[in-house]
């Protein structure tokens, strides 16, 4: 973890909060698939896989490495599933994170090409290997972008939690597809997220998810009403026991999601002027900061440092 | 020749014969059935068949008469007298139609079809072949109306022969006093296959709470064992597992001497419904790239197997070895298929899912599969004829084009075009409506009461249209005639307006111009209406009940067009 002075500049760069990332960037920068596939190979699980395939999908051109790769390996899944991700990021990219109104049909157009030539790649990776975590788990992200329906979404999602019942990655994908703005309900979120934090082994990032669903429901709330729910007592007090059971668990082991895990909890809790509660989570991230949560609250870096500033003054 | 099987003749009829102890079952089958009609003659061979029969109608015997796409079958079970009665019945009665019974069998086989549910799969055939061949099976029996005393005795004198008919008996001995004298004929090929479907695999819109998938195959015994796997993987997927779906099954039905169709089908809840369309879309990419299970293999073989052991199996195959030879499908003696069904390999099936996976037809309700690889069938024509508008009264971006070689319909985002020489039929009604159906399955309607048309227009049309396509209709229920559309206040239209009391039926594409035109009407008044009362110089405060009214009754307007909207795609 941090080692950095705490009240520094908040660094938002993935490949700074975790140093042995910079291996797979360089990998693919350089052409390497086999440096790439060893990467993956060595990574202790399905989760951590999930990351550094979003790493790789971040990467502009990426997908020149991949196609080579998933040429030369037609057996191999994973150079498949990493340029079906990489496909989906290209496509969201052309669509923006924009409400669905502010983009335009030819956005949607292109942005619906690029997942269903992800798509395809996915559905082949699926049939012949049904328990590969990774592309079912971008299997849950196509199917909300294509617009295929909250039931298809949630038999992908069981199809992975087959194999892999606490994949956090794609419990988060899944909870935005249960959201209402991607057509779901509070109810549904809120007890997904519930349900995956209550049922995963303690130590895990699922209970993050609790963090994750409020900061939804506040981003969705007028101004005034969500400052409200989120220093609600309930709230409050559920974000603590969900942060016990997870991040400040004792066996809890950080990973490559840690600093968005801990960061929704700095965040949910800060923005319901739990300052003191907020600070444990602040210490532990020190200035490494994810794009996730805190682009919600507008100016992240200055959000950031703010919400931390408070939160040490007081805790 | 299988085994137990006796190969002989009757009156110049191929029989096969096998006995099995206790009541003797017989049939006989022609070599002729729906595909091998036109549109325009849809329902003939059912005419014939009815009308075969009904010397019978007041029988205690078990037998039966069904006409399926290519074939007619006469089916009887009973004692000895009681089959040759049957028999001889059935060719007397073909040999001379008892045509003063024409007009009622053709109402009574209008009520049967009336009575007839349509299964999901109905529309299947049309969307793959057209209205034609194999196609028409989608369609209602449009002929009747159009099938005199003198078409009906052509068709059984021609299709109702010794030469293109099979008996089976499941008797050692043929019965005595069995006359089954037929006109002479020849056997009649099978009907040619015809296509309406350019790109596959392809999909179609269907409705709520059904997935239908088909795909035609070479007939192989590996096929109708890949049929009993998929339907085995679909149930386990979507039942077993997800509990999404009731019935997920498979069937191989042999289509003509070469090819077999395979039909799965799995239904849902609506809210389950997108859960089935992605888990059937998987289990058949599974089956695809060869991940077949070699249990589900065995236990489908094993199936097989099983009605090898039935006793009397020479009688219980007599049906489908007759039906072999009338369509000249090579027939494969026991051990043959024994052999096959032990050899067969999971690289045998996958072979077959590669080509279902190829050529299959994909019905999904309500959404789209191209996410899924995909192609949409067309749901417009390639081409509009150039020829005199005729524009919608309430639109004149939408128009009849009428050319010398066909007619069009256009409107924007959409065109239709049947040509005289594929069209298929037309049904003429005396009030001067007439319905279009070409080759390829596209259909379109002329209402001189709805378009900028007069008498030598539709006159023009009658003409175009080859007399063999042409089914004159009984008048039509004035309801069921749409009126004139609202007019726009334009000049020059005032001559036609004739008010109506009944507007067309929601979701027919005219009623989905006259909503439309009034919710386009409705909406000025309306946003009207709204900004005046937000105007402070005009209303102190707006009159909230009012406004809600208005937007209301504009939503009630707006409703129809884009329901029609959503379901406009080819009908039957």
């Amino acid at each position: 973890m941090s080692s950095t002075p705490p009240l520094s500049r908040p660094v938002f760069d993935p490949f700074a909060h975790h140093p042995s990332l910079a291996t797979l960037r360089t990998a693919c920068h350089a052409r390497d698939w086999g440096t790439v596939s060893d990467f993956f190979a060595a990574l202790g699980d399905e989760d951590e896989r999930a990351y550094a395939s979003s790493v790789v999908a971040d990467l502009p051109g990426s997908e020149h490495l991949l196609e080579q790769a998933s040429a030369a390996h037609p057996g191999d899944p994973l150079p498949r599933t990493l340029l079906a991700d990489r496909y989906i990021r290209i496509g969201w990219s052309i669509r923006s994170n924009a409400r669905a109104s502010k983009v335009s049909e030819a956005q949607f157009g292109q942005f619906h090409s690029w997942l269903r030539r992800a798509e395809g790649l996915l559905i082949e990776v699926c049939a012949e290997h049904p328990a590969y975590a990774l592309a079912w788990c971008h299997r849950v992200t196509t199917a909300r972008g294509l617009q295929l329906g909250a039931s298809e979404a949630r038999r992908r999602y069981d199809r992975l939690a087959e194999h892999h019942p606490h994949h956090y990655a794609a419990q988060a994908k899944l909870l935005q597809q249960l959201c209402p703005k991607w057509g779901g309900s509070w109810e549904a979120a809120e007890g997904f997220a519930r349900a995956c934090a209550a049922d995963a082994p303690p130590g895990g990032n699922n209970g993050a998810l609790v963090a994750e669903v409020h900061m939804e429901r506040w981003l969705d709330l007028d101004e005034g009403p969500d400052a409200a729910h989120m220093s609600a007592h309930a709230v409050r007090d559920e974000l603590l026991a969900a942060a016990r059971r997870s991040v400040l668990h004792p066996e809890y082991r950080p990973g490559f999601h840690w600093v968005t895990a801990h960061g929704h909890f700095a965040a949910a809790l800060s923005l319901g002027r739990h300052h003191a509660e907020a600070a444990p989570h602040f210490r532990a991230l020190g200035n490494m900061a994810g794009t996730f949560p805190w682009t919600y609250l507008g100016d992240q870096e200055a959000a950031f440092i703010k919400h931390r500033k408070t939160a040490l003054a007081k805790g | 020749m299988a085994e137990g099987i006796i190969e002989t003749e009757v009156d110049g009829i191929r029989t096969v014969l096998a006995h099995r102890p206790g009541p003797v079952t017989a049939g006989l089958l022609f070599r002729v059935g729906r595909a091998d009609e036109t549109l325009a003659t849809s329902g003939i061979t059912h005419l014939v068949e009815h009308l075969a029969l009904h010397g019978h109608g007041m029988s205690d015997l078990h037998y039966n008469g069904a006409t399926a796409g290519t074939h007619t079958h006469f089916h009887v079970q009973g004692g000895d007298d009681e089959i040759v009665e049957y028999l001889n019945g059935v060719c007397a009665s073909l040999r001379d139609l008892p045509l003063h019974r024409l007009e009622t069998e053709k109402e009574i086989l209008r009520t049967e079809a009336a009575g007839r549910g349509a299964g999901p799969q109905h529309d299947m055939a049309l969307w793959r072949y057209g209205a034609q061949g194999h196609g028409l099976t989608s369609y209602q029996e449009l002929g009747l109306r159009r099938a005199d005393a003198t078409a009906v005795s052509d068709w059984a004198r021609t299709r109702f022969t010794r030469e293109n008919a099979v008996l089976w008996i499941t008797s050692g001995t043929l019965p005595e006093g069995l006359d089954l004298r037929l006109p002479s004929g020849s056997w009649q090929p099978l009907p040619p296959v015809t296509s309406a479907l350019p790109r596959t695999p392809a999909y179609i819109k269907g409705d709520d709470g059904v997935v239908v998938l088909d795909a035609v195959v070479r007939r192989s015994t590996a096929a109708s064992v890949f049929s009993a796997v998929l339907g085995k993987a679909l149930f386990r997927d979507l039942r077993q597992k997800g509990g999404y779906s009731y019935t997920a099954e498979s069937d191989y039905t042999p289509r003509d001497a070469e090819f077999a169709t395979i039909t799965a089908v799995a239904d849902s809840l609506p809210a389950k419904q997108d859960a089935v369309v992605g888990g059937f879309v998987d289990v058949l990419a599974a089956l695809r790239v060869g991940r077949i299970e070699q249990a589900d293999l065995d236990a489908a073989r094993t199936a097989v197997l099983k009605q090898y052991e039935i006793p009397d199996l020479a009688a219980a195959k007599l049906p489908s070895y007759a039906l072999g030879l009338l369509t000249r499908h090579p027939v494969q003696s026991d051990e043959e298929h024994i052999a096959e069904l032990r050899a067969l390999t999971v690289a045998d099936l996958h072979a077959v899912a590669r080509e279902v996976s190829a050529n299959a037809l994909l019905k999904v309700p309500g959404g789209e599969a191209d996410w899924a690889g995909y192609v949409a069938a067309p749901s417009d024509s390639a081409e509009l004829l150039t020829g005199s508008r005729h524009a919608y009264l309430a639109d004149d971006t939408a128009a009849l084009l009428i050319a010398p070689e066909g007619v069009s319909l256009t409107s924007p985002g959409n065109r239709v075009t049947v040509r005289y020489a594929e069209c298929a039929v037309m049904l003429a009604y005396p009030d001067g409506g007439r319905h279009l159906i070409g080759n390829d399955g596209f259909s379109l309607s002329v209402e001189p009461t709805l378009y900028r048309m007069d008498a030598a227009d539709l006159a023009r049309i009658d003409a175009g249209v080859p007399p063999h396509a042409v089914v004159p209709m009984p008048p039509r229920d004035p309801q069921r005639i749409p009126g004139p559309p609202p007019e726009r206040d334009r000049e020059g239209r005032k001559d036609r307006a004739r008010v109506h009391a009944t507007p067309a039926s929601p979701g027919s594409p005219a009623s989905m111009w006259v909503f439309g035109v009034l919710a386009f009407l409705w909406g000025l008044v309306a946003l009207v209406a709204t900004s005046e009362e937000f105007d402070s110089t005009l209303y102190a405060a707006p009159d909230w009940a009012f406004v809600v009214f208005l937007w209301l009754l504009e939503a009630g307007l707006l409703f129809p067009v884009v329901t029609a909207l959503r379901r406009r795609r080819r009908v039957a």
